[in-house]
């Protein structure tokens, strides 16, 4: 572990020292934030709206958000960068364990994620968002959403490790947008039509939504939480294992 | 640099193990490309005693980095063993890297750290506790002549400044064996003869140091020994000396050859074809 955290703590200063890469990532989710409330807003009143249990559409719109955040994927980026530039080598080329080379960069995007995921909800709160399930839902929140930063970023880092290119990298991580699109995005998954909703229910994204949609909605809906902490842990261990048997395998 | 010599690092350089400090049988590197096989290194047979500047020389594509890549465990060997400092590379990697340091032909550096960041974590990664880290890189530092550089980020520094960091890098363990794939390649001459004093000054403390170069003036100064590859095969191997006075008996040469004669027979290159000149040269 202390190797781990040995890299994890220079893949921090490395995205500390490239705000450049930080900004988009607060700035993008929000914006989309504003938009969509701006477009389906009066559509979906509070006042009538019962899947929205009294807060504002902002509130249903914010999951995507967090979830937008947590999937840019830069670390894999950053990867790609110490593979092109001959620095992965020089980290191989030391008696650490492979390991910990790719579990550094995972452990630096949780911690990374769970500074996303907690501005973004602070900066949520003056378009009205309150959270239901309280502090825990807090916690909670901004837990999952942090997961599921490890888990695309485990992703992410399969591509780089297999193509070593950057373009490819950051091509392969354009498969997040598909995914949010096949989930109960605008209006809750009952609503869907049935081919979407088909699709939606296939989609493991759907159910880390939902759990941080209840988790902002609702008071502790321990149902959903447990389905979107199981999809994120049973992703988490898959990634893992494969980033795993990747470093292993890497010439 | 003058002031080099001042800045001696302390405690002893890694223990020479008691037999060859590189040693291969039969190494073969073989990839799958898409017009079948390729076959990089073909049954290397190489022996490096302790103490000595090797010198690994070769037109581009002969199998030198390949080599050097599967010796510092980041490549895999399709067969054959090889063992570094007594370690077999293939078994033991991790124990084999903690005997060896290497500085690739890319200075492999993170822009982003400086560069006594980048030490102290290379220490930090070799065992070393915090302290020991920051005196280490220190040391370092001041080895290669770059404490007034230290806390700037190294994406500023210039070819010759990295390339000292990366050297400077390689050192964080006081390895055995030190692999230097191509370390002057892209710099300018007095950055060049600063590289070399570094090498010769840390062979003199008794490191091995095995060598890449395109540059065969830099074998001549450097090395000990050397041995050419050329399509994936050692086709020479003697001392700079010996290979140059085989060559002029074995030609009756009224003068001395160079070493480029050396390698350009060796290679079955000739000047005029190395020019890129299309004609047909007579021996």
């Amino acid at each position: 572990m202390s190797y781990t955290w040995i890299l994890g703590r220079r893949a921090l200063r490395e995205a500390l020292r490239t705000p450049e890469a930080l900004v988009p990532t607060l700035f993008i989710p929000i914006f989309f934030l504003v938009v969509n409330l701006g477009q389906a807003g009066k559509i979906f009143p509070s006042s009538t709206t019962g899947f929205l249990n009294g807060q504002n559409y902002a509130a249903f719109q914010l999951p995507s958000s967090m979830l937008l955040a947590a999937s840019f994927g830069t670390a894999a980026l950053f990867l790609v960068e110490d593979i092109e530039g001959g620095y992965f080598d020089k980290l191989r080329s030391s008696p650490v364990p492979r390991t910990s080379l790719v579990l550094g960069r995972l452990v630096a995007e949780l911690v990374k994620g769970l500074a996303i995921a907690a501005v973004l909800v602070l900066l949520a709160f003056p378009f009205g968002i309150h959270l239901a399930s309280g502090f825990v839902g807090f916690l909670l929140l901004i837990a999952l959403t942090a997961l599921w930063a490890v888990v695309y970023v485990g992703f992410m880092q399969l591509i780089a490790l297999k193509t070593r290119s950057a373009a490819a990298t950051n091509s392969g991580g354009l498969i997040f947008f598909p995914l949010l699109f096949l989930t109960p995005n605008f209006v809750p998954r009952h609503m869907l039509t049935r081919p979407m909703e088909i699709a939606a229910t296939f989609n493991p994204v759907t159910y880390v939504m939902e759990a941080l949609r209840s988790l902002i909605l609702q008071d502790l809906v321990w149902g959903r939480v447990f389905a979107g902490f199981g999809v994120v842990g049973a992703l988490g261990v898959v990634m893992v294992l494969l980033n795993l048997r990747m470093i292993r395998h890497y010439d | 640099m003058s002031n080099l010599a001042a800045h001696r690092l302390s405690g002893p350089p890694g223990v020479a193990p008691p037999g060859p400090a590189v040693e291969t049988h039969g190494l073969v590197k073989h990839y799958k490309g898409r017009d079948g096989v390729v076959e990089a290194v073909c049954g290397v047979d190489l022996r490096v005693e302790a103490g000595e500047v090797f010198g690994f020389l070769g037109p581009n594509g002969a199998g030198k980095s390949t080599t050097v890549r599967m010796l510092t465990t980041l490549l895999s060997i399709t067969s054959g063993t090889a063992r570094v400092a007594g370690v077999d590379i293939a078994t033991s990697p991790d124990e084999a890297r903690l005997r060896m340091g290497v500085a690739l032909q890319e200075a492999g550096l993170d822009p982003r750290q400086t560069g006594r960041e980048l030490l102290v974590l290379q220490c930090r990664l070799f065992g070393v506790s915090p302290d020991d880290a920051a005196s280490r890189a220190q040391q370092l530092l001041e080895l290669v002549d770059l404490t007034e550089a230290a806390d700037r980020r190294i994406k500023g520094y210039s070819g010759g400044m990295k390339r000292r960091l990366d050297l400077a890098s390689a050192l964080v363990h006081e390895p055995q064996v030190l692999f230097l794939d191509e370390p002057t390649t892209g710099l300018d001459p007095a950055s060049r003869l600063v590289v070399w004093e570094e090498v010769r000054r840390i062979n003199a403390r008794g490191t091995t140091v095995f060598l890449t170069t395109q540059y065969l003036e830099e074998a001549d100064q450097l090395c000990d020994r050397i041995a050419i590859i050329d399509g994936g095969r050692i086709v020479r191997e003697g001392t700079p000396s010996s290979l140059k006075a085989e060559l002029r008996d074995r030609l009756g040469l009224d003068d001395e050859p160079s070493l480029d004669d050396v390698f350009l027979d060796a290679t079955g290159r000739t000047r005029e074809r190395v020019a890129g000149v299309v004609r047909e040269v007579g021996a």
